[in-house]
């Protein structure tokens, strides 16, 4: 349970991030980004302040106590749940990593650094960890591109645009399992449509899941095809573009090409980097759609060029019940995630604009 | 305002470290020592098993509910797949249930974990033996550390199911398809082979490589564990059966083009591979005669065993087994009933609705294929009664052929590290038979990934 929490908490970081990213940004520049005390922080003065002064204001603002214990009260269900959930889980998903932890019987004894001490040593866990990276390499700039498409297409749509929405919205609805199955037939080597397809112009397609060259390409390919979460962020931000900069540039003599990277691009660029960072998490943390083409049962093989680090990590905990390393591999994909999250961060801040800063 | 989040930090790691506690405060159960099984007994009793169950596995289900009903013991079944994760939460929550069924060849990782209980005080409480009950192998497929864990069911022996009509289209005989004389066989596979470019549209055999590499590797006098339950991947003889599967896979446009081909097959339907004569023979568990029987009409089929090197009848033991968890809430009543499912009473009942539908459904044409239950005297009686001279030859000579074979059965072994040294393997042949790496480094590393994996859960 807590690994798995720690695997798929990438659906409880998503609202909470987006929050983050652009309130916490926008209303106070001055402090990191913190999480809990947003209600409170909205309401703060400085904020709003155009120019904020160094004199210290002996009596802040008070706070309407009431309202302030009300707002308490309404986010303790969302509290603990977090703390119990996530933060617990996470806490304990740590102390896990320094034992030999079995699950089903709830014993352990400890383990020091041995785990870690493993990883280093299972050439695995940096197999995995290669294979996942150059998928998030390959997969995430295409997601961009193709969702970007996608979204620019359906933003041109005037009539019907609600039906074109929820055509290219239902991927999105369907399970994982369902479209690794169709997938598994489209991507038949022999017999799958897409090198049916591309027999009838000629090219000669490749063993797609079994080629090892192809495997991660494969998966990306189906990742594109459930690209519409993104596609939506992108045509909310696209819609929000005023129309009177594409009007304004237009008669300054500006062409379509100069318009999108000019106009377009740098009004889109919060969500932009939104979601290259939402989609580099989830791409690190790839389990379902490589498991299920590759692994979903047991009397098959597979390279080692479809082995991705959350598959091995499941495959740790719960088929060889090796917890300890299990959750010792969960803070070290943790940690390397939060590093790149960062890096991303601070490149991404030099070009992002957000309206509400001057 | 900074102390408001101060409160709150703390208030955070405050509540935080109560959830731990919470989490972590339940004592650490579950010993080794198995529990003393007793003939009194009554309660409830939760089995998890008999997914999609067909006459055989309900016919047998009645029958033990009614041995334990006498002992007012009610039977709840969770009739769903086994699946580890839910095994172990399931544990952990505390609520699993007194009867697993699980395939044979995880029961020693659950033994060495001390997840399940030995079975030896059940046995001997009603005067089971199992070494004789049940194949030897069968048995050595769920015994650790000299104990058995595990009451078995099934044996489905693998042999070669053979397409009599792809065979004799290419001139090609039943003594053609012997492994054990690797030139001949070869030559006749690509006899049979049609490749469209590299891609086989007939397959001349099928050998499942990757599925079944356990039969290959021990039918060439390799090894997968060692008598300790040590992986033994490494074993010189295992390159070479790779290599020959390589050679089978070449001759019919490569590992990559066949599988292909194979994953395209529609195995449990009207255009199965035997009915499209997509294949001159391939590597099938027993029950694959069963899924041709409604297509007696328009598939000839046969079978022959899977030879040694040297030339004798090959076959590997596998099936699924019953397995009582440590933490069980009514052993006694688990053990009365696990053996109540795999008594002669049961199979006799099961035999009885296998004929039953036999006789009723038209499409199964009167083949009854026999139940390899696991137990060699069972499996007489059952045939002995059941199993038919029919209108269809190829099938009444495939039938035999299973039957015959099942007696030179070998066990994979045991080993706590079992299910990692399967997928171990299979990997390790998946990227030899794919060229990535030579038979020989595959299975190196494969060993060494193995063993690491058996270090953990000895060590």
């Amino acid at each position: 349970m807590l690994l798995v929490s720690v695997m798929w908490n990438r659906y409880h970081i998503w609202p909470s991030q987006s929050t983050t990213l652009t309130s916490g940004a926008a209303n106070e520049p001055d402090q990191p980004p913190g999480g809990l005390p947003m209600t409170a922080t909205l309401a703060a003065p400085s904020a709003t302040d155009p120019a904020p002064t160094p004199v210290k204001v002996k009596k802040p603002r008070k706070y309407n106590r009431n309202e302030a214990i009300a707002g308490y009260l309404f986010i303790t269900p969302w509290l603990i749940g977090f703390l119990i959930f996530t933060l617990g889980a996470m806490i304990y998903s740590l102390v896990i990593s320094f034992s030999h932890y079995q699950l089903a019987t709830n014993t352990s004894r400890p383990a020091g650094l041995s785990n870690y001490q493993a990883l280093l040593e299972d050439p695995k866990v940096l197999i995995s960890l290669g294979n996942t990276l150059f998928y998030a390499v390959l997969a995430v700039p295409l997601e961009i591109i193709f969702a970007l498409f996608l979204a620019s297409l359906l933003n041109r749509v005037g009539k019907g645009a609600g039906i074109f929405r929820t055509l290219y919205y239902l991927p999105k609805m369907t399970p994982a399992v369902a479209t690794a199955s169709v997938f598994f037939l489209l991507l038949n080597g022999n017999q799958g449509a897409i090198n049916k397809g591309l027999a009838v112009f000629g090219i000669q397609g490749p063993q797609w899941l079994l080629d090892p060259n192809w495997v991660k390409p494969s998966i990306v390919l189906m990742t594109l095809w459930g690209v519409s979460g993104t596609m939506v962020i992108f045509l909310a931000a696209l819609k929000n573009v005023p129309r009177d900069l594409y009007e304004v540039a237009e008669i300054d003599g500006a062409g379509p090409i100069r318009r999108f990277w000019s106009i377009t691009l740098p009004m889109i660029s919060g969500s932009l980097f939104f979601n290259v960072i939402v989609l580099t998490i989830a791409a690190l943390q790839t389990f379902d759609q490589a498991y299920l083409l590759f692994y979903r049962d047991q009397v098959q093989g597979a390279s080692d060029s479809s082995l991705f680090y959350a598959v091995y990590l499941f495959q740790q905990a719960f088929r060889q019940f090796n917890f300890g390393f299990a959750a010792a591999m969960a803070w070290l994909i943790f940690v390397i995630i939060m590093l790149i999250s960062l890096i991303q961060v601070k490149v991404g801040n030099r070009f992002v604009y957000y309206e509400s800063e001057r | 305002m900074k102390k408001t989040k101060q409160l709150l930090l703390s208030a955070t790691a405050g509540l935080a470290l109560v959830a731990l506690a919470a989490c972590s405060g339940d004592s650490g159960g579950g010993g080794t020592t198995g529990a003393d099984f007793a003939k009194d007994y009554k309660g409830t009793l939760s089995v998890w098993g008999f997914e999609n169950a067909d006459e055989v596995g309900t016919s047998r289900l009645d029958y033990a509910e009614g041995v334990v009903g006498k002992s007012d013991t009610t039977v709840d079944l969770d009739a769903s797949a086994f699946d580890a994760q839910k095994f172990t939460t399931r544990a952990a929550g505390g609520s699993i249930p007194d009867v697993v069924q699980m395939d044979r060849q995880f029961v020693a990782t659950y033994a060495a974990q001390g997840l399940i209980m030995p079975l030896d005080k059940c046995f001997s409480l009603y005067g089971v033996e199992p070494d004789s009950y049940w194949y030897p192998q069968v048995v050595d497929d769920v015994t650790y550390d000299d104990a058995v864990y595990g009451v078995p069911q099934f044996y489905q022996p693998p042999a070669i199911l053979l397409n009599e009509r792809v065979m004799a289209a290419a001139g090609v005989t039943d003594a053609d398809m012997d492994t054990s004389n690797p030139e001949a066989f070869l030559a006749a596979i690509s006899k049979m082979t049609k490749l469209d470019g590299s891609n086989p549209s007939v397959m001349g055999f099928d050998p499942q490589g990757v599925g079944k590499a356990g039969l290959w590797m021990l039918s060439f006098g390799g090894k997968t564990i060692d008598a300790d339950g040590k992986p033994a991947l490494d074993d010189p003889n295992n390159a070479k059966a790779i290599d020959f599967l390589k050679e089978i896979y070449d001759a019919q446009g490569g590992y990559a083009n066949a599988k292909s081909f194979v994953d395209s097959f529609d195995v449990f339907g009207d255009n199965n591979s035997y009915v499209a004569d997509q294949v001159g023979g391939a590597v099938f568990d027993q029950w694959y005669v069963n899924v041709l029987t409604p297509y007696a009409d328009q598939v000839q089929i046969g079978a022959v065993p899977l030879n040694t090197q040297d030339g004798q009848p090959f076959t590997v033991a596998s099936g699924t087994s019953f397995v009582i968890p440590t933490a069980a809430k009514n052993p006694s009543a688990a053990c009365a009933y696990v053996l109540a499912l795999t008594s002669t009473d049961a199979w006799n009942a099961a035999g009885e609705a296998r004929d039953a539908t036999t006789q009723a459904d038209e499409s199964r044409h009167g083949i009854n294929a026999g139940l390899f239950t696991g137990s060699p005297e069972n499996d007489q009686t059952l045939r002995d009664a059941y199993v038919k001279t029919t209108d269809y030859p190829g099938f009444d000579q495939a039938i035999g052929t299973y039957y015959d074979v099942a007696s030179s059965g070998q066990s994979f072994g045991s080993s706590p590290a079992g299910q990692q040294i399967q997928t171990e393997l299979q990997n390790a042949v998946t990227s030899a038979l794919l060229g990535e790496k030579p038979s020989a480094d595959a299975l190196k590393d494969a060993q060494a990934a193995a063993l690491r994996a058996y270090d953990q859960v000895a060590g």
